[in-house]
């Protein structure tokens, strides 16, 4: 709070100005209009950094290949066994394979001399020199063995193979990190590679992630994201229709109950807004397990017993909407109570004295008024349930088989948590920017429907 | 000449080396995080605090003064472990030492997350030179070692001694039948008749006959390959997916949900409910892994293990597949954060923690096969019944699935199809073709179609 | 009200409905406190055992360490939705700024869009400034899920305060910041305390976020604590401890939610009024 205020604070140094009115109207704009962009810039800079920011990256994202191998800052280029077999069966020169591939170990002065430069003990490279000067090894490994048996050889292991490397030429499960680098070694073992072949050997060695338009074209053919999607149809319409049905009835009880009954009832289900979502997740879990609270009652009464939350499509389902249901109520019961109570009680008696029903008086008098809360809560909670995953994901986990998953928690799980650790960054991504154009259309229907313009009429400070 | 070697880092290397023998203080600070470890599988991490406190000791015998701290970060699932490593790589905040499943070096290595660890440790010397090849192999990639076997294990089939009895087994029958399913003599498709046998008996549930392991793991892969599926072509190192093999093996648990001995929602279904179930004999079948042996006796109450359960390897499915074993060893793997020295002294660390006596701790508590040669002759391990029992009986059939960088897409592939058949979701037909568009439309050329 | 309406087939409907939340609370409380043998629903002892973590960080791990870091990423997560919203509110309110329809009409999609879905994008975010992985970045992202809330319900209460005060503060020679600070945020004072009270509740329920975005122990929250012992897999699974450690949890929240309940009535249903 003071840190906020003293950051705007410094922005508007002379805070003790003149009289307001004898300032000349044009200054006194500039001046407000720049105390608005400072009061505004920590909210900007924020919303700018992690709401627009992430939309942008995802986007983004969603455009390439992007995996747990391929990485996220960009690869590297790295001609290992795999590349090169690849590039034999494209029908690469046997003799450019070969080049690629092969590892030799020299024992020569150039070599004795980047060793002396690298730092290798005196002693030992004259040990080296002594023994095995103008000797070949086809591996590391033969001439690492060699390299222990003089005494003269450093003790730690890790020295000692640091010791061989200048020994070796290879370019082979070496990592470069640019094309440039990895260009000049292609050519250090093969001087006469074509540019046509270089281009191949780097395209096939490149670590890193491209650009591509193909994670759209599999969502697109892909029968399970059909599936999933019209799972998340099923969920959204669903839980969205118990929200505000249950919303509705537990506003007009409360609303006719007596005050003390109703906050009883009005508290309890506020309840599952403020519970952290673990513990709520887990709660449900204890009501619907194997051995848990359903279970055992279904047990008393000679009803199917078993595990109510993954042991049938039916009653999964049933679970995900309720434990999304029972969260999202109480947001619907509280805006219409609002509504409720604005509604001239005058209205309310003189229908009873015409002798209305309660019945006649909700459907004729209540719920014509409750129209806009309605549908604002339709369309929120619509909004909110698209990208909510966190109650499925602690519950059913989209199980069982994938019949509860929805498209925002295929998006997570896709993206960022998955058994075999092949996190797909990519098309994580693009299912996520489908539901980000998603809402964003429904977003601006909402808008509309609102009348946006009522709401943000001017401000009424002259300035 | 020689090409790109790291002429400053070796040389910053040789110096603190030197700088090591005048007794100066050396103080190291080095990280370790495990996957899918739980209470009894605790010596994954135990064992390098141990050897941190080995390597002072025998720098404190060489006059020098080295001090190790070992942080340590333990995951007990897989799927937030590994999304906490890769995330921690693309943000440079990787631990030193990870412990995971060897098929991550293909995608790891690749990214330039993890080092080879033969630039760090003599494989000619001891305890490394006792360690078995084809675990070595297990941790190599591209033709070089990545990482060094943390455990080995087997993943197993079970059976209720007592359900077979009531369905007419005699003991020498029940005694045979581990040598009947290793000749292929006795298949996956009796195995349901069995159990369907069981539960028309009325021993065991409606629904609790057979009892596969009830979320994603490489035991499914193992039913591939018991009709005749390859996950790699011997030749080319490409995978494969056999269209055929994989219809058998969707067929199969499609056809064990209409006999009714495994319910059409299983999979996802909890584990623990899944080790109680199985500690209090309520299955006729089922199959996980040697180490799940400490889990039902260390916790779930399961006191007379070997009167109750017989064991074996996975039958084979049908003519084409064979009986079979995967083991899926977890690796000690060394990332690429750190200095270079930070790297040296934790793969010491790991070399030391490979010791027989070091890892027979966390095989014999955790139910864990051993990794090297010399293990046998450690006491503790070779007196603990189970472990020799699965060493000599399981071991020798176990292959493992690949280290490919792609195997990962392949893998999901194949358990998307699994779910979509065995839920009904979508026919065998359907979901094997789903998985193969799944499958080439990522890789290309990078899998063979048979 | 009036007698032509019978209550009872209401309030037991009501009931009825309300009965799931019903066992399950009252056994969460009931169920921390007692022992119940298996296989049955009614508890037969009372027992204050499941509490003993409290005490014996060996149970089920150090519990204050996961308060503390709680509190200290909802407080400061509290803090910086208060501060940004007191003066972002404000200038949306009352300024004639470029483009103000539309930050009103973005704040507006942004408080109904669940940005976790983002959550790739808020990692890259967090990479490149250095963030993940740090209580700092989850504070930020926590606070810039709920500020876009915070902005609209603010703006409401200002739009509420007679602009008149702060004409004659400004005729009065008064700077715009002092006016502010010393007319109107006193008038809003309210307002803030239960937007501070809703973004804590927030923050202290949090899962995804410090699950995903900081993962390591070093400061584990208590939604993640909770989580970690609640593996279905591990040895010690003890339902009845779990509970209690959740009853704990949710104590604090529970607390400031009466104490703030009918402010935060009128916050929860923010995005009506304009």
């Amino acid at each position: 709070m003071t840190n906020t205020a003293s950051v705007s604070g410094s922005l508007e140094p002379d805070v003790t100005a003149r009289p307001a009115r004898s300032e000349p109207r044009k200054r006194r704009y500039r001046r407000g209009q720049l105390f608005g962009l400072a009061m505004l810039a920590p909210t900007l800079i924020f919303v700018s950094v992690f709401f627009f920011a992430p939309i942008i990256l995802t986007a983004v994202t969603a455009f390439t290949n992007m995996t747990s191998a391929t990485g996220i800052t960009g690869g590297a280029y790295l001609i290992t066994p795999t590349v090169v077999r690849e590039l034999q069966q494209q029908g690469f020169a046997p003799a450019l394979v070969q080049a690629l591939e092969q590892q030799v170990i020299h024992v020569d002065d150039a070599t004795l001399a980047a060793a002396r430069e690298a730092g290798v003990a005196e002693n030992f490279l004259a040990d080296i020199a002594a023994n095995l000067s103008g000797r070949q090894f086809a591996s590391e490994r033969d001439f690492e063995r060699e390299l222990k048996q003089f005494q003269s050889r450093p003790r730690r292991i890790r020295d000692l193979k640091l010791a061989i490397e200048p020994f070796t030429e290879s370019i082979l499960n070496q990592r470069f990190g640019n094309r440039a680098d990895a260009t000049a070694a292609v050519y250090s073992v093969a001087p006469d590679v074509t540019p046509a072949e270089l281009d191949t050997v780097l395209k096939n060695s490149y670590t890193g992630w491209v650009w591509t338009t193909e994670n759209f074209a599999k969502l697109s053919a892909d029968k399970e994201s059909l599936r999933v999607f019209l799972n998340t149809v099923f969920y959204v319409s669903t839980t969205l229709a118990f929200n505000v049905l249950v919303a509705l009835f537990m506003a007009l009880a409360l609303f006719y109950l007596p005050p003390t009954t109703g906050s009883v009832f009005s508290a309890l289900w506020l309840l599952p807004r403020i519970t952290p979502v673990v513990l709520y997740a887990v709660m449900w879990k204890w009501f619907t397990w194997d051995n848990g609270f359903i279970a055992n009652l279904a047990g008393y009464l000679g009803l199917p017993s078993f595990n109510y939350m993954k042991g049938s499509v039916p009653t999964a389902w049933t679970i995900v909407i309720l434990v999304n249901g029972f969260v999202g109520a109480s947001l619907g019961m509280i805006l219409f109570s609002g509504a409720l109570r604005a509604i001239p009680r005058q209205q309310l008696w003189a229908s009873e004295v015409d002798g209305a029903s309660r019945l006649q008086q909700v459907r004729c008098i209540i719920l014509p008024q409750l129209r806009w809360p309605i549908m604002f809560v339709t369309c929120y909670q619509a909004l909110s349930l698209v990208g909510s995953y966190e109650q499925i994901w602690l519950t059913t986990n989209g199980g069982p088989g994938r019949t509860t998953t929805v498209w925002s928690l295929e998006a997570f799980r896709t993206a960022l948590l998955n058994y075999s650790g092949n996190l797909q960054y990519g098309m994580g991504a693009a299912m996520a920017l489908v539901l980000v154009a998603g809402g964003l259309v429904v977003s601006i229907f909402f808008l509309r429907l609102f009348r946006f313009n009522d709401l943000v009429e001017k401000p009424r400070i002259e300035l | 000449m020689a090409i790109l070697h790291k002429p400053v880092v070796a040389f910053g290397a040789v110096l603190l080396g030197a700088a090591a023998v005048n007794a100066m203080a050396e103080d190291y600070t080095i990280t370790v995080w495990a996957g899918g470890t739980n209470q009894t599988s605790h010596y994954r991490v135990d064992a390098i605090v141990m050897a941190a406190e080995l390597l002072e000791r025998e720098a404190s015998v060489l006059g020098e003064d080295l001090n190790i701290t070992v942080e340590s970060q333990v995951w007990s699932g897989w799927d937030d472990f590994k999304q906490a490593v890769t995330l921690a790589a693309e943000s440079d905040t990787l631990p030193n030492i990870i412990v995971s499943g060897h098929e991550d070096i293909g995608p790891w290595s690749q990214a330039g997350a993890i080092r080879p660890i033969e630039d760090y440790v003599d494989f000619d010397a001891w305890p490394l030179n006792q360690l078995y090849d084809n675990l070595i192999d297990v941790a190599s990639y591209n033709g070089q070692i990545w990482g060094i076997p943390q455990d080995a294990e087997s993943r197993v089939f079970f059976f209720s001694k007592p359900k077979l009895k009531a369905i007419g087994y005699s003991d020498a029958q029940i005694n045979n039948l581990s040598e009947r399913v290793r000749s292929g003599d006795y298949d996956l498709y009796d195995m349901l008749d069995d159990v369907k046998k069981m539960q028309d008996e009325g021993v065991v549930e409606a629904g609790m006959g057979f009892a596969p392991r009830p979320t994603n793991g490489p035991d499914y892969w193992q039913f591939y390959q018991s009709f005749g599926g390859e996950m790699v072509d011997a030749d080319s190192g490409k995978l494969v997916f056999d269209e055929q093999a994989m219809t058998d093996m969707y067929q199969f648990f499609v056809d064990a949900v209409d006999m009714g001995v495994v319910p059409r929602t299983y999979l996802g279904l909890e584990w623990d409910d899944w080790h109680r179930n199985v500690a209090a004999g309520n299955y006729g079948a089922w199959h996980g892994g040697t180490w799940h042996y400490s889990q039902w006796t260390a916790s779930f109450g399961l006191t007379d293990f070997f009167d109750n359960v017989s064991y074996s390897l996975i039958p084979a499915g049908n003519k084409a597949g064979h009986a079979n074993a995967i083991t899926h060893p977890l690796v000690y793997l060394l990332s690429s954060s750190g200095s270079d020295d930070d790297a040296a002294i934790a793969a010491e660390l790991i070399a030391i923690a490979s010791e027989p006596r070091i890892n027979s701790l966390h095989a014999v508590e955790s139910g864990h096969l051993a990794i090297g040669a010399d293990q046998v002759t450690v006491p503790l391990y070779a007196n603990d019944y189970w472990t020799s029992e699965a060493t000599e009986k399981l071991l020798p059939y176990a292959n493992a699935i690949p280290n490919n960088a792609d195997f990962g897409i392949y893998w999901d592939a194949m358990f998307q199809g699994l779910e979509a058949a065995w839920t009904g979701a979508s026919s065998v037909e359907q979901a094997v073709s789903a998985a193969r568009n799944e499958v080439t439309s990522a890789l290309g050329s990078g899998v063979i179609v048979r | 009200m009036t007698a032509n309406f019978s209550k009872l087939p209401v309030l037991i409907i009501l009931t009825l409905i309300s009965l799931p939340l019903g066992v399950m609370y009252l056994s969460l409380v009931v169920d921390s406190f007692t022992n119940t043998p298996p296989d049955s629903l009614v508890p037969n002892e009372f027992t204050l055992e499941h509490w003993r973590y409290l005490i014996d960080p060996t149970l089920v791990g150090n519990i204050w360490v996961a308060t503390v870091y709680t509190l200290i990423y909802a407080v400061s997560m509290a803090a910086i939705v208060i501060g940004l919203s007191a003066t972002g509110g404000y200038a949306l309110s009352r300024l004639q700024l470029p483009f103000r329809r539309f930050f009103l009409a973005g704040i507006l999609v942004m408080h109904g869009f669940p940005a976790v879905t983002l959550i790739i994008g808020v990692f890259l975010v967090l990479k490149f400034i250095g963030l993940y992985d740090t209580l700092a970045g989850i504070v930020l992202v926590r606070a810039a899920l709920t500020l876009p809330l915070g902005i609209w319900v603010m703006k409401g209460f200002y739009d509420a305060v007679p602009w008149e005060l702060e004409m004659a503060g400004l005729q009065d020679g008064a700077g715009r910041f002092t006016v502010w600070w010393r007319i109107i945020v006193p008038q809003i004072q309210p307002g803030l305390m239960a937007l501070g009270a809703l973004a804590f509740i927030d923050a202290w329920g949090e899962f995804v976020i410090p699950r995903v975005l900081a993962p390591t122990t070093d400061f584990q929250v208590l939604s993640v604590f909770l989580n970690s012992i609640s593996v279905p897999d591990s040895v010690e699974y003890n339902f009845n401890i779990y509970k209690a450690v959740g009853l704990f949890y949710t104590l604090p929240v529970l607390v400031l939610f009466i104490v703030f309940q009918n402010r935060l009535m009128a916050i929860f249903s923010g995005g009506t009024k304009g």
